[in-house]
């Protein structure tokens, strides 16, 4: 089944094109890792999806609803969508809890206490169970993107979108996070990760996409991109990874 | 008459003159905060008329002194329409309009210096326009605003004297009229200084605890 549906997608700021033109489905329960360099529209592409950012022209369908920042249910259709920050963006000013709690209790009308029983459960589920209480401020990188991922679970999405979710973390930091990920991509969760951890992308993803210079510009298995790259810009930025 | 006896003379007037100084700028505060937040509003609004408004107004308040604002109101504006106006009103709307037009900058400010990032988190979640401007922008915005709140704050309080031209006996006016009746100009301006002193240095004290409490840092 197609979770969601890409087509002819388009996105320029002013007069600088960085998307131009992605085709791509994504399976339901597929996990999508998308690669290549900085600069090259992968996040871009992950913001279109969730409508964060407006595509300058194409469609994307998510569950065949076309996401349009300017439709009347845009904010139900996100709730269907998690979304995972680079910089976290948990809400300074809410606790642990809270920050967890807030969107179904205003979206999904959940009462306090359900909401909060589903947060700790959450949080135990990501191995913070003790953190409920605690303010963002105390914690480190990696709890406040555990954090940030049971945030987004609190409601329920059918599809989760990582923006590099590992990148602004200290380097020992980086396994529990993609710990967390990997854990909800063996439980089937639809994923779309951009991400410079190779590692986790052959390991987990059934999908890498190459992008570069605003297109796809290689895909495949992870096996495909990673042991048989054709392009010869994918073998160039490989290397350039590796050497890193 | 030595220092102390003029004090004791004097400290009853004063404090009466003070009282009134803190009605008017308490007042006028209440009004400029929620004139701030309408301004501000107005200044983000998708509405060009509205921005416009906003930009003209804030334009006028920051661009003519706040004596000069005083006078049109109580002289120009109630001359032209024939209405009567207390010195005490045409004060709080002068003081009002003048602190409304920079709280409103600094409302803006505040909102705008909140991390974009934080309107995506909560856009993302599904949370609708004006429950991400409520729950999650503003009581970070108000975090941010409460040092410059504050310092406005101060400038109004002591704006009063200003003011005090119209015509009411504030503080800075009783003191000029003490020091009619006893030519003791040093020591009664000394007195005056040391009343609004320690009123503002206890705001200050008072917001700095505020600040601490709500801090996210």
């Amino acid at each position: 089944m197609i979770k969601v549906e890409i087509s002819g997608l388009h996105k320029s700021f002013g007069d600088n094109e960085i998307l131009k033109g992605i085709d791509c489905n994504i399976e339901t329960g597929e996990v999508v890792c998308v690669i290549g360099p900085s600069g090259s529209g992968k996040s871009t592409f992950l913001r279109c999806i969730n409508c964060l950012e407006q595509p300058t022209s194409g469609t994307i369908k998510v569950d065949g609803h076309v996401m349009d920042e300017n439709a009347k249910n845009i904010d139900e259709l996100r709730e269907d969508v998690g979304m995972v920050f680079q910089q976290f963006n948990l809400f300074p000013h809410l606790s642990v809890l809270n920050n967890i709690t807030i969107a179904p209790i205003l979206r999904k009308k959940m009462g306090k206490e359900e909401a909060e029983r589903t947060a700790r459960d959450l949080l135990a589920r990501v191995g913070l169970a003790d953190k409920a209480d605690a303010m963002p401020r105390s914690l480190s990188g990696g709890q406040k993107q555990r954090v940030a991922i049971a945030r987004a679970l609190a409601m329920k999405p059918g599809l989760m979108l990582f923006d590099e979710p590992t990148s602004a973390l200290d380097p020992e930091m980086v396994g529990e996070v993609l710990d967390v990920m990997r854990q909800l991509a063996e439980e089937g969760m639809t994923m779309v990760c951009v991400t410079h951890e190779m590692g986790f992308a052959r390991q987990v993803a059934d999908r890498v996409l190459f992008i570069d210079g605003g297109v796809i510009a290689e895909e495949g298995t992870p096996n495909e991109i990673f042991g048989n790259p054709q392009s010869e810009r994918l073998q160039g930025f490989l290397n350039a990874v590796a050497e890193a | 008459m030595s220092f102390f006896e003029l004090l004791s003379q004097s400290l009853p007037l004063l404090m009466q003159g003070l009282s009134l100084t803190l009605e008017l700028a308490a007042v006028s505060l209440a009004i400029a905060m929620v004139l701030g937040i309408i301004a501000s509003l107005m200044g983000m609004s998708k509405n060009p008329v509205f921005r416009a408004i906003n930009r003209a107004f804030v334009a006028i308040i920051r661009g003519t002194p706040l004596l000069v604002q005083g006078f049109f109101i109580y002289f120009g504006i109630t001359g032209v329409l024939g209405v009567r106006m207390s010195a005490f009103t045409a004060g709080v709307i002068a003081l009002s309009l003048n602190a409304g037009g920079y709280m409103s900058e600094i409302f803006r400010g505040g909102i705008q210096a909140v991390d974009p990032g934080q309107t995506e988190a909560a856009r993302s979640l599904g949370l609708s326009k004006s429950q991400t401007t409520w729950r999650i922008v503003i009581p970070q915005a108000i975090r941010i605003c409460i040092p410059s709140v504050v310092n406005q704050w101060c400038i109004t309080i002591k704006d009063t004297s200003i003011i005090s031209v119209l015509g009411f006996a504030e503080l800075t006016k009783i003191g000029q009229q003490i020091i009619a009746r006893t030519f003791r100009s040093f020591e009664v301006w000394i007195m005056v200084g040391i009343l609004y002193f320690v009123v503002i240095y206890l705001l200050t004290v008072l917001a700095h605890v505020v600040e601490r409490k709500v801090s996210l840092d």
